[in-house]
C-alpha cells in the first residue's frame, strides 16, 4: 500500500493534498503533535461540518450577486413599458427558425415576437407570442397558414397578412377592432377575390402598429383599420392618392407623399407632435421615413436625416454618418438607417443593446433591413442573419414590464443593507444595555431588564406595522427605508441584551476578573475591556441568526405593504401581489425566482450561523 | 405565591398604561381633524362666519385643544367627557368608532376573532402533535440520519419566510392540483343548509392556512423539543435511572421528557396565546377575515380608532401571556423561586 504511494508523481500528490486534503495518517500524525489555539479549534469546528460549507458557499455566491450585481445592472426606479409586460424567461426573442435559413422572404417583429415568411409562402413564429392565456400569435389560423402570402405586418398584439389574392388576414388579438376593415376595403377584397385586377387594391406597402394597421396600394391609397380609439385611424380625403409610404407610431401616422413631401395626412393633427413637421424639410425631397413609437424621421435626397415628434429617448441624437442614408427605419425608441455603401448605423435608445449593431455586420453588404420595437435583423448579400436588440429576459419581467433579474438582485441589496444594518443597531443597543445592567446591577439592571420585557413581549410584526404607518406615512422611498432599519433594531435589541447581561452575569465569578479587580483596574473597564472579548463569539452567533431574522422581518413587513414602498424593490415586495392564482399559476417566474434566491439566503445564514454556534460552543454539539 | 401573583398583576397594569399612552400619542402625531371631517358637508351651506363658530363648537365638543394626558385619559375612561360628568371610554367598554366598517368597533371585532380563533386552535393542535413527538424521537436518536434529516427540514421551516411557503404549497395544492380554494373562508354566493354544512366548508377551506402554519411553526419548535430533552437526557439522574434498569420507554417519557417540558412550556404559551392575535401573514396571503387582516385593513385605510383597540388587545394578551408563562413556571419547577 505504502509503496504504491511513493510511486505517484510527486506533483500529482502535491495537487491532492491541496484539494482533497491531506491523507489521514498524515492528520493524525499532526494532530497529536500540534497544540491548537482555541480559535484554531473553533475555525477547525466550524469547517468540519458540511452544511457549513454549503451554506458558506452559498451565501458567498448571493452576497456576491447582489453586491456586484448592481453595477452591471443598475436599477431605474422610472422604469416601466407597457410592451413588455409579464414576459417569461428566457432568450428567445430574436431566435430565427433554424427552417427559414437562407429562405427568407419577410420578417415582421411585433413587440416581443417575430413573425418570418419563408421564399416557400411558409409562416413562421418565434419569441413571446403570448398575448394573453387565451390569444397567442403562434396559433396562426389555418386559412392564413393555407394561404399564398405577400406581405406580413406584426402590431403589438395583432399580426396582419396579405396574401397574392389580395385578401388580408388578421388574427392575435382581435378583441379591440383590429380586424374591422371598412367598406371600401371589405368591397375591394370581394373584387380581388373574384379575379378582377385594381390598382386601388395593389398593396404595396402593409404596417402594422398598437391595435391598428395600414396597407397603402400602388395608386397612393391609404387604407387605415384598427381600435380608433387609442389612434388616428382616419385619412384626410384630399390626401388619397398621393401617398407613397406611411409610417406608424402607436397612436398616429405620418406619410411620405408621391411628390417628395411628408404630410400628416391624418384628422388628429393637433393632439399629435409628429404633425410638427420641421421647415427644412419643405424644400427638400424626402426619399424614405420610419417613425418610433412617439417620434419620426425623414432621410432626404442627399442623405440626411431629420427627426422631429416626441423625441425623449436619444432618437433625435443623429450620430455622424460615413456614407449618406439610403433606408431608415424605426423601433419602439430607436432609428436604424442603411446607408448607401451598405453598412448600418442605430441611434436612440440602447437599454436593451437595440442601437449596437454587431460587429459581425462590419465589411458586409446588408441586402434587408426589419426593425420594430427592440429588436432588429439585418441579412446580408450571401443570406447570413444578424440580430440585435432584445434578446429576452433572464428571469422574465413583472406587471410592469421590468426586468426581474435586475429588481432581484437590486431588491437583495436593499434587503441585505437593511438586515445588515438593523442588526448593528439592535447589537449596538444590546450591548450597552446589557452592559450596564451586568455592570451596574440592583435597580438599573430592574429597570432595563423590565423595559428589555417590555419591548421584547410587544408583537413584533403589528407593532413594527404601526410605527412605519405612522410614523412613515409621508415618507419618501428612502427615509422610509432608514426607519425601517431603526425600527427593526430597536425592536429586537431585547435578546442581544439578556445574552451579554447574562454572560457578564457569568463571566464576573471567573478567576481573571478577580485577578483584575485586584489589579486595581476600573470595573468598567473590565466590563466592556476584559469580559466583553469572552462574550464577543456568542455575540457573532446572536448576531448571524439575528441577521437572517431581520431580513426576514423586513421582507415580511414588505410584503405586507408596511416596509419600503414600491418601486424601490425588496426581497419582500416583489412577492406583493403574488398570492393570487394568476400570478402563481401562469407568472410563475414573479414569484419563484425571487422566493428561490431569499430562501437560500436565509438558509444559508441559518447554517452558518448553527455551525458558528457549534463551534464557539461544544456543549451544544448536535444541538 | 398569591403575594407573587398580586405584584405582577399590579406590574402589568402599569406596564399597560405605559404602552397604551405611548399608543395614543403615537396616534396623535397623525395629522387628522375629527371636526373639520365631520363639517365638511355643511360646508357649502354655511357662511364663513357661520362655519368658523361652529367649527370652533365642535373642536371644544370633541375636546380636541384639550392637553394630550386629559384627551388620553378621557380616552381610557378616567376622565369626565366634555360635558364634566360622564365617562365614555374604554374602561366602559368605548373603543371608538371604525371609519372604515361604519361601526363601533366593539361591534367589528367579535367576527374576525372568531375565525381567528377557529383557525389558531387548529393549527396549534396539529403543530403540537407533530412537534414534541418529533422532537422527543430526535433527541433520543441524536446523530442518527432521521436526525440529521429533520435538523435540514426544520432549518427550512423556520429559515423560509412564511409567506413563500404559503406561495409554494398554495402552487402544488390550491393551483395546480386543485385539492383546496385559493381564498377566502367561504365559498362564494353560498347559502348553507345548516350548521353542519358551514363548518365543514369553513374547515375545507382554512386547511390550507392551517397546513402552511402547522409546516410553518414545525422548526423553531421541534429544534427547542429536540434541545430541551437532549439536556435533560444528559443529566446524571437519567444514568441512575438506566443504572437501575429502568425500561427505556420509562426513562425517556417519565423522567427526562418531565424536566425537558420546562423551557418547552414557555414556547408552548406564547403559541396558545397567538390563538387570539392571529397571524397577519398568513390571514392575508389567503384572504381569510381575521384579527391580522383587521389590523391589517385597518391600517391601510388609516382607521386607526380600530387599529388601536386591536393593538390594545394585542398588548394585554402579551402581558397576559408573560404572567402565566411566570406563574406556569413556578408551577411546574418548585426550584424557580418566583417570589424572588
Amino acid at each position: 500500500m505504502s509503496d504504491n504511494k511513493k510511486k505517484q508523481f510527486f506533483l500529482a500528490r502535491w495537487f491532492k493534498r491541496m484539494f482533497m486534503g491531506s491523507s489521514k495518517e498524515i492528520q493524525d500524525l499532526l494532530k497529536e503533535e500540534q497544540v491548537q489555539t482555541p480559535l484554531k479549534l473553533m475555525a477547525q469546528n466550524f469547517f468540519k461540518k458540511w452544511t457549513v460549507r454549503v451554506g458558506l458557499s452559498v451565501y458567498i455566491l448571493i452576497f456576491l450577486f447582489v453586491t456586484i450585481g448592481p453595477r452591471f445592472f443598475p436599477l431605474d426606479l422610472s422604469d416601466q413599458d407597457s410592451t413588455l409586460i409579464n414576459l417569461p424567461p428566457g432568450y428567445n426573442m430574436m431566435k430565427l427558425p433554424e427552417e427559414m435559413n437562407g429562405k427568407i422572404a419577410d420578417i415582421a417583429a411585433g413587440n416581443t415576437y417575430g413573425i418570418g415568411l419563408d421564399t416557400d409562402g411558409k409562416l413562421y413564429t418565434w419569441g413571446t407570442t403570448r398575448i394573453t392565456d387565451k390569444i397567442d400569435i403562434a396559433d396562426i389560423p389555418e386559412e392564413v397558414q393555407n394561404a399564398d402570402l405577400q406581405m406580413i405586418a406584426a402590431g403589438a398584439d395583432h399580426a396582419v397578412a396579405l396574401d397574392a389574392n389580395g385578401q388580408l388576414y388578421v388574427w392575435g388579438n382581435t378583441r379591440l377592432q383590429q380586424d374591422k376593415y371598412s367598406n371600401d376595403m371589405t368591397k375591394l377584397m370581394k373584387n380581388a377575390a373574384n379575379g378582377k385586377t385594381d390598382k386601388a387594391w395593389d398593396i404595396i406597402q402593409l404596417e402594422a402598429s398598437n391595435q391598428f394597421s395600414a396597407a397603402v396600394s400602388s395608386d397612393g391609397t391609404v387604407y387605415i383599420w384598427g381600435n380608433g380609439n387609442t389612434a388616428d385611424v382616419k385619412v384626410k380625403k384630399e390626401h388619397q392618392g398621393k401617398v407613397a409610404k406611411i409610417a406608424l407610431t402607436t397612436d398616429a401616422h405620418i406619410a411620405l407623399l408621391k411628390d417628395g413631401t411628408v404630410a400628416y395626412i391624418g384628422n388628429k393633427a393637433k393632439s399629435t407632435t409628429v404633425s410638427n413637421i420641421p421647415k427644412d424639410l419643405k424644400k427638400a425631397t424626402v426619399v424614405d421615413i420610419a417613425a418610433t413609437s412617439s417620434a419620426v424621421a425623414a432621410v432626404t435626397e442627399d442623405g440626411k436625416v431629420y427627426v422631429w415628434g416626441n423625441a425623449t429617448r436619444g432618437e433625435a441624437a443623429i450620430p455622424e454618418f460615413t456614407a449618406p442614408v439610403s433606408k431608415i427605419y424605426g423601433g419602439r425608441f430607436h432609428f436604424t438607417a442603411l446607408l448607401e455603401d451598405g453598412s448600418v448605423v442605430s441611434w436612440g435608445n440602447n437599454k436593451y443593446h437595440q442601437t449596437e449593431v454587431p460587429a459581425s455586420l462590419a465589411g458586409k453588404q446588408v441586402e434587408s433591413l426589419y426593425v420594430n420595437a427592440f429588436q432588429n435583423y439585418a441579412i446580408d448579400t450571401e443570406g447570413g442573419v444578424h440580430t440585435w436588440g432584445l434578446k429576452g429576459f433572464l428571469m422574465g419581467t413583472d406587471d410592469l414590464g421590468r426586468d426581474m433579474l435586475t429588481r432581484v438582485i437590486n431588491g437583495g441589496a436593499v434587503t441585505m443593507t437593511v438586515g445588515a444594518i438593523s442588526v448593528i443597531i439592535a447589537t449596538i443597543i444590546g450591548v450597552t444595555m446589557g452592559g450596564l445592567a451586568g455592570y451596574f446591577g440592583g435597580k438599573v439592571d430592574i429597570l432595563i431588564m423590565r423595559i428589555s420585557e417590555i419591548v421584547g413581549g410587544l408583537p413584533f410584526i403589528p407593532f413594527s406595522m404601526i410605527l412605519s404607518a405612522v410614523i412613515g406615512s409621508t415618507m419618501t422611498s428612502n427615509q422610509k427605508m432608514y426607519l425601517i432599519m431603526v425600527v427593526l433594531g430597536i425592536l429586537s435589541w431585547t435578546g442581544t441584551c439578556r445574552l451579554v447581561r447574562a454572560q457578564i452575569l457569568a463571566q464576573r465569578e471567573m478567576e481573571y476578573v478577580t485577578a483584575a479587580k485586584a489589579m486595581g483596574i476600573k470595573e468598567i473597564t473590565i466590563v466592556f475591556r476584559h469580559i466583553l472579548p469572552n462574550v464577543l463569539s456568542l455575540l457573532l452567533v446572536s448576531m448571524t441568526l439575528d441577521f437572517a431574522t431581520c431580513m426576514l422581518t423586513e421582507s415580511t413587513l414588505s410584503y405586507l405593504g408596511f416596509g419600503i414602498p414600491l418601486p424601490q424593490p425588496t426581497w419582500g415586495n416583489l412577492l406583493n401581489g403574488a398570492n393570487n392564482s394568476v400570478v402563481i399559476q401562469q407568472y410563475w417566474w414573479r414569484w419563484v425566482f425571487p422566493a428561490v434566491v431569499f430562501g437560500l439566503c436565509t438558509i444559508s445564514i441559518n447554517m452558518i450561523g448553527d455551525g458558528l454556534r457549534d463551534a464557539v460552543d461544544p456543549k451544544s454539539n448536535g444541538r | 405565591m398569591g403575594k407573587y401573583i398580586l405584584k405582577r398583576c399590579g406590574y402589568i397594569v402599569v406596564v399597560f398604561l405605559i404602552v397604551s399612552f405611548l399608543m395614543y400619542s403615537l396616534y396623535n402625531l397623525i395629522p387628522n381633524d375629527p371636526a373639520r371631517a365631520e363639517l365638511e358637508p355643511l360646508r357649502q351651506t354655511l357662511k364663513p362666519q357661520e362655519y368658523e363658530q361652529r367649527y370652533n363648537d365642535l373642536r371644544a365638543e370633541m375636546g380636541l385643544d384639550d392637553p394630550l394626558i386629559v384627551r388620553y385619559l378621557r380616552w381610557f375612561g378616567l376622565w369626565p367627557d366634555t360635558d364634566g360628568e360622564t365617562f365614555n371610554g374604554v374602561l366602559q367598554g368605548n373603543f371608538g368608532y371604525s371609519n372604515l366598517y361604519k361601526r363601533n368597533v366593539i361591534e367589528v371585532i367579535p367576527d374576525p376573532m372568531s375565525n381567528t380563533i377557529f383557525i389558531n386552535i387548529f393549527s396549534t393542535i396539529a403543530a403540537l402533535g407533530i412537534t414534541i413527538p418529533l422532537g422527543i424521537y430526535c433527541a433520543v436518536h441524536k446523530g442518527k440520519k432521521f436526525d440529521q434529516a429533520t435538523q435540514v427540514v426544520t432549518m427550512l421551516g423556520y429559515s423560509i419566510p412564511v409567506y413563500i411557503t404559503a406561495l409554494v404549497f398554495m402552487f402544488f395544492l390550491a393551483v395546480y392540483w386543485r385539492i383546496f380554494p385559493v381564498m377566502g373562508i367561504k365559498t362564494a354566493g353560498i347559502e348553507y343548509a345548516n350548521n353542519w354544512e358551514a363548518f365543514t366548508d369553513k374547515l375545507y377551506h382554512i386547511t390550507l392556512p392551517v397546513i402552511v402554519m402547522t409546516f410553518g411553526s414545525l422548526g423553531g419548535m421541534t429544534r427547542y423539543v429536540r434541545s430541551s430533552m437532549i439536556d435533560a437526557l444528559s443529566m446524571d439522574y437519567i444514568r441512575t435511572a438506566r443504572a437501575k434498569g429502568l425500561r427505556e420507554k420509562v426513562v425517556i417519557y417519565s423522567h427526562a421528557w418531565r424536566n425537558a417540558l420546562l423551557p418547552v412550556i414557555t414556547s408552548i404559551l406564547g403559541w396558545f396565546l397567538s390563538i387570539f392575535s392571529g397571524s397577519v401573514v398568513i390571514e392575508n396571503t389567503f384572504g381569510l377575515s381575521g384579527m391580522g387582516r383587521l389590523y391589517w385593513q385597518g391600517l391601510n385605510n388609516n382607521d386607526f380608532e380600530l387599529v388601536l383597540a386591536i393593538q390594545m388587545f394585542y398588548s394585554i394578551v402579551s402581558l397576559t401571556g408573560s404572567l402565566l408563562i411566570d406563574i406556569s413556571y413556578g408551577l411546574v419547577d418548585p426550584r424557580v423561586r418566583v417570589d424572588k
